[in-house]
């Protein structure tokens, strides 16, 4: 199964090319891309990142967790202070707003890295130092029947290079 | 800003890769001599430290009744540097205000080290530093916990989550550059950003997951920048203290905070660029920008200092107007007028486009407000507790030479950390640089 890199210089037409090669199903895709492009993202996948869930999850366990622990300990070993019930929620707020922010933080850091593949361990099949430049890259893994019209999509689309990275 | 100087044309993307990268390179006799210099402040201020450690607190001015002094004084004026970089960083990208992005990645670095920094002095601030791990809530065979009602002890949550919180924005943003970096170097160098760059490449789906994590995080530190200098503030304002207790001290503060942290962005900046020759990538239009931030801010403060006045003298309570007179013209009179005038006077100077477009002269100006900065916080602190309810108990501060040491120590340590950070890290976001080259290479115009 042949794999066929495209380079171009212009991120619209790399966006279009996912748009176009997806439509005939020709094969699995990957792009490199040295800067981040809405457009690519958008051709690529229009539903957002899963990397949401992991701050709203991180956020809610935060807050119940930094509420829960400063009532615990209150009740814990009990001292009034100012005057104020053991379980002053007020007071807690700031403590519950910070934790909040502090999981959710550390979440969407694992949620990052595990929504985007992180750490890759090896080089994936036609990347290469000009991507992290100013050119970008699509790979298509596709058959060998349809090597030709990749070709042709890629080409169409001004793609400056086509080769075969993998046969 | 329609009037605004319109950016230079940039530079294409592999410039930036190979001007960006070039700081990093090699390291001339200037930096390694700037490099010991900053060290060596660094450890005079220890050396103070470790004698204060061995004497008690004694040899600090502390006497009464000042027992918060020149420690929380630099405290408070190191978190609120912090605070520009992660306006920069975080509600700048919310406002979608592109030219950001050539200033944020120095900011955030310099928001990392200054919370460091600011995280020593209630160390420093400690009788028994060795027990400062009391601070938080552990269990332990006293079966005791901390007092969540303390807006101490929210500092100590504040602080700390801000501080991993700008770690974590500044890594995420660092992973496409690190392997930018790695694809560009040999030895072992290209090893330690293999490992840093996590084996980025920039495709479709890790673009996509960094994009929205920065998004999230901008949103989480947003709010959270706002929080914390008004955490410092209710330090001061939750207690009773005359010149303290006041509800404009949130906004007040974080007002100064942005202050003094775009004035220190603009005395690192300015010399960085000039050294390693980045006019072309940080040009004069980034920095009369954060001008008018100064403007903007300065103004805030400047207001802030006379509604603070305004109260003392509307609420009719003698200790508040006892305070305030005794601010401008009591004993602390030379400390409260430097701070007036470096915060609230001289950088009005920026209303006059010459002066905002001139960088020696907003150089200048950044390096006044730091100063004046600092005096306000001391102004704030010093007096309020040297002048409280009964005069029989007021007393006069004067720091001593041991707390002068600590503290400039403490700039020895942030700069020994910036001037290492300089080598360590492309030092301009490149990637985030040239989302903005490739549009205008497309789409002409900048932004």
């Amino acid at each position: 199964m042949p794999t066929l890199l495209g380079v171009f210089d212009n991120p619209d037409d790399v966006a279009e090319v996912i748009t176009r090669l997806r439509a005939r199903e020709l094969g699995a895709l990957e792009t490199f891309s040295p800067a981040p492009f809405d457009q690519i993202d958008e051709a690529l996948d229009e539903k957002p990142s899963k990397v949401r869930v992991y701050t709203l999850v991180g956020g809610i366990i935060g807050v119940c967790l930094a509420y829960l622990m400063q009532i615990w300990m209150s009740y814990d070993w009990p001292i009034v202070f100012s005057g104020k019930p053991y379980a002053s929620i007020p007071a807690y707020t700031i403590i519950g707003f910070e934790l909040m922010v502090l999981f959710a933080g550390v979440l969407t850091l694992i949620g990052f890295l595990i929504v985007g593949g992180l750490p890759q361990f090896s080089t994936l099949k036609g990347y290469s130092a000009r991507f992290s430049a100013e050119e970008f890259g699509i790979t298509v893994d596709c058959s060998e029947r349809d090597a030709s019209e990749v070709e042709a999509v890629l080409r169409a689309n001004s793609a400056k290079e086509v080769s075969v990275v993998d046969a | 800003m329609a009037d605004t100087n319109e950016p230079a044309p940039r530079p294409t993307e592999s410039q930036l890769n190979r001007d960006i990268l070039s700081v990093m390179e090699g390291a001339s006799p200037g930096y390694f001599l700037l490099l010991a210099c900053a060290a060596l402040t660094f450890a005079v201020g220890a050396a103070a430290f470790l004698y204060q450690v061995r004497y008690g607190m004694g040899v600090a001015g502390y006497s009464h009744p000042v027992y918060w002094g020149v420690y929380i004084v630099t405290f408070v004026f190191w978190v609120g540097i912090g605070h520009a970089g992660t306006l920069i960083s975080a509600i700048l990208y919310l406002f979608r205000a592109k030219w950001r992005n050539a200033i944020n990645r120095a900011a955030e670095g310099m928001t990392i080290f200054a919370v460091m920094t600011a995280g020593l002095f209630p160390l420093v601030h400690l009788g028994r530093v060795f027990k400062f791990y009391w601070l938080l809530p552990y269990p332990n065979q006293r079966a005791l916990w901390v007092n969540f009602k303390s807006p101490l002890l929210w500092d100590v949550f504040a602080v700390n989550t801000y501080m991993l919180i700008s770690i974590i924005f500044f890594y995420i943003g660092l992973v496409p550059d690190f392997a930018i970096a790695r694809d560009r170097s040999t030895g072992i160098r290209k090893l330690a950003y293999t490992v840093l760059s996590l084996g980025w490449q920039g495709t479709g789906r890790q673009w996509k997951s960094h994009n929205r994590a920065v998004l999230h995080l901008s949103g989480l530190a947003t709010p959270l920048v706002l929080s914390v200098h008004s955490v410092v503030s209710w330090d001061f304002a939750m207690s009773l203290v005359p010149g303290w207790h006041a509800t404009i001290f949130a906004p007040y503060f974080v007002a100064g905070a942005i202050l003094s942290g775009f004035a220190m962005v603009c005395t690192l900046m300015i010399p960085i660029r000039r050294i390693y020759k980045l006019e072309h990538i940080i040009t004069d239009y980034h920095f009369e920008n954060m001008t008018r931030f100064l403007l903007l801010t300065s103004t805030i403060v400047v207001y802030a200092y006379a509604i603070e006045y305004f109260v003392a003298w509307y609420s009719g309570v003698e200790a508040e107007q006892t305070s305030f007179w005794e601010r401008a013209f009591g004993s602390y009179w030379v400390s409260t007028w430097i701070m007036i005038i470096c915060n609230g006077v001289v950088p009005q100077l920026f209303w006059f486009k010459k002066l905002r477009t001139s960088v020696p002269v907003i150089f200048v100006i950044a390096f006044i407000i730091n100063i004046g900065m600092w005096f306000e916080r001391y102004v704030i602190i010093a007096t309020g507790l040297s002048r409280e309810f009964d005069p029989a108990v007021w007393g006069q501060y004067t720091p001593s030479y041991v707390e002068l040491a600590i503290m400039c120590g403490s700039f020895g340590f942030f700069s020994t950390l910036f001037i290492l950070l300089i080598k360590a890290v492309p030092i301009v976001a490149i990637a985030e640089m040239k989302e903005l080259a490739i549009h205008e290479r497309l789409h002409g115009g900048a932004h």
